[in-house]
């Protein structure tokens, strides 16, 4: 426990004097304010910018508009930077060979997964949340009528799925000991489940559920029990790629 | 008591044979230097006993405990320096240290203690608030001591510690690891055999993956290295009249260093000694020098290593 901690503290210095720490914050500031922004100010945008005597009617904006902004850029761009931030979650250590010495004086191999896991789920959810409180506050302020369904779950497993990536990146870099290698096994676990996520009878199994069925948890059109086999499977599959991590990590030539 | 004990250690890389069958006591207290050419599987030894590799056969016992690959309990007792050591480039020396000796679960005061007590044996107080990032080569070596020191180990592996470091760096590394000698046990790898002959008390010589030698440094030396005369001439054609004489005399095979000088082994250094004089007299060759050889490591090594 003791390693671990000290791990952990270590793994927190490293993100924040290599700036990524505070990277990763203003980027999921910038994104959780420019969803509410541009849902309000779009349709005054494109007024602004017709040519003189074209007219278009443009439905007037709703909470629903600020939150499919949320669910569109999140998912995609910050999780995207996320994956850039952390690809050399291992690749960086085993590559430049630092992890010799923290091992020869009798860290336990598993310590060092588990308290990488812990420092990035970790950050993930201080960027991400602080995305959605942004998000939420100023929606509060642009809407009066801020009512949706099932809010808490919709964002609740896009944070889930974030924590999966994670994972993968993680097993990527114990396997192939570099940044390609994290990137290459999470975008083929991303591709894998895009694809079982066509087949009806599969789809509903599908983790890619849980970042593309945001709005319909939101508008009433599924609901949150719909989304739990997908949610099950990526619980199930999280564990699965950090139990594999550590078994591979504790066979791993150093 | 052995701190060390290997026993028939084999390891092979695809079909490259590195070791083949490696057996070694390392007595308590000693500075045992391991000697070996680039290549001859001197690191591979040392990550196995540290755990890092696997090994194909044999056994590794450090202060009576079995080592095994991947579980690293047996390196409580052990400090490691790698050959090149890597640290967080973003951290200070002191923070490091207190890194390692959390990891190592030592408690606050003596980690405080033995930070302040290390940096300075390895004078590196002055350089305890600066980033490792800017460090020379010296610098992270010396730190590499420092940290292997921290949690006191009972032995202490450096692996070609002062391969990569100028002569003033060399000296430096040197100086500590002898003075750490009486407070824990050194096995440190080389190729370089003045660094050995200038601290080891015991060596072991790694060659075609098997222990050619090992024991005693001065015990080898006298068992294997032979004394020599050599004899240093003003004249060339004096040398070579020499050489002839010499060698019809005693039918021995002489060795020339170069046109004036000549160096001829000898068993009985006395006897051969009296020899040379005798000829020399009868002949009237007056010689610059005569001078008795010692046996060197160097001798040693590439009598071994043949």
């Amino acid at each position: 426990m003791k390693s671990y901690l000290a791990f952990l503290k270590k793994e927190l210095l490293e993100y924040s004097r290599t700036f990524k720490l505070w990277i990763l914050i203003v980027v999921f500031l910038l994104l959780g304010l420019m969803n509410p922004l541009t849902a309000k100010f779009t349709p005054e945008l494109f007024e602004n910018f017709m040519p003189e005597g074209m007219t278009i009617t443009i439905a007037e904006t709703t909470i629903l508009d600020c939150w499919m902004q949320f669910f569109k850029n999140v998912p995609q761009l910050g999780i995207i930077v996320l994956i850039i931030m952390f690809s050399g979650i291992m690749a960086n250590e085993l590559s430049r060979q630092t992890l010799v010495i923290m091992l020869t004086k009798g860290m336990p191999r598993l310590t060092v997964i588990l308290a990488k896991f812990t420092t990035a789920g970790l950050l993930w959810t201080v960027c991400y949340w602080l995305s959605f409180a942004v998000t939420l506050l100023y929606g509060e302020v642009f809407w009066t009528d801020t009512t949706v369904s099932n809010l808490g779950v919709a964002v609740f497993v896009v944070w889930v799925f974030g924590l999966l990536l994670i994972s993968a990146l993680i097993l990527g870099g114990v396997l192939f000991r570099n940044y390609y290698g994290s990137l290459l096994l999470t975008g083929t676990v991303v591709v894998v489940m895009f694809l079982i996520n066509i087949p009806r009878q599969i789809a509903r199994f599908s983790p890619i559920r849980l970042v593309s069925v945001n709005m319909e948890l939101l508008s009433g059109t599924i609901t949150a029990s719909d989304i739990y086999r997908p949610l099950a499977v990526t619980v199930v599959l999280l564990l699965a790629f950090l139990g594999l991590s550590i078994i591979v990590f504790n066979k791993k030539k150093i | 008591m052995n701190i060390l004990k290997i026993d028939h250690l084999a390891k092979r890389f695809g079909s490259n044979e590195i070791l083949k069958d490696v057996s070694l006591n390392v007595p308590e207290h000693s500075i045992y230097g391991f000697i070996g050419q680039n290549g001859s599987g001197k690191t591979t030894t040392m990550k196995i006993i540290l755990g890092l590799l696997s090994k194909d056969r044999g056994n590794i016992t450090v202060c009576g405990e079995e080592a095994k690959y991947g579980q690293t309990k047996t390196n409580r007792f052990i400090g490691y320096l790698p050959d090149v050591p890597e640290y967080y480039n973003y951290m200070n020396p002191r923070e490091y240290l207190q890194l390692c000796g959390q990891i190592t679960g030592m408690d606050q005061k003596k980690i405080a203690a033995g930070t302040k007590e290390l940096l300075s044996l390895v004078g590196l107080e002055q350089a305890a608030k600066k980033r490792i990032g800017g460090f020379s080569r010296g610098m992270k070596q010396r730190l590499g001591i420092a940290q292997a020191l921290l949690n006191q180990p009972r032995l202490l592996i450096c692996d070609e510690p002062t391969s990569a470091l100028d002569p003033v760096g060399r000296k430096e590394i040197l100086d500590i690891l002898n003075t750490v000698k009486d407070k824990t046990t050194v096995l440190f790898s080389t190729h370089i055999l003045s660094d050995v002959e200038r601290i080891c008390d015991h060596i072991a010589i790694l060659n075609d993956g098997t222990i050619a030698i090992n024991g005693a440094l001065n015990e080898i030396k006298e068992k294997h290295g032979t004394d020599s005369l050599q004899i240093e001439f003003e004249m060339e054609g004096d040398c070579g009249q020499f050489e002839r004489l010499y060698q019809t005399h005693f039918g021995v095979v002489t060795e020339k260093i170069d046109s004036r000088t000549i160096c001829i082994q000898a068993l009985e250094i006395e006897k051969t000694q009296s020899e040379v004089l005798g000829i020399l007299y009868q002949n009237k060759l007056m010689p610059l020098a005569v001078q008795r050889k010692k046996p060197t490591l160097e001798n040693v090594f590439l009598e071994v290593v043949k």
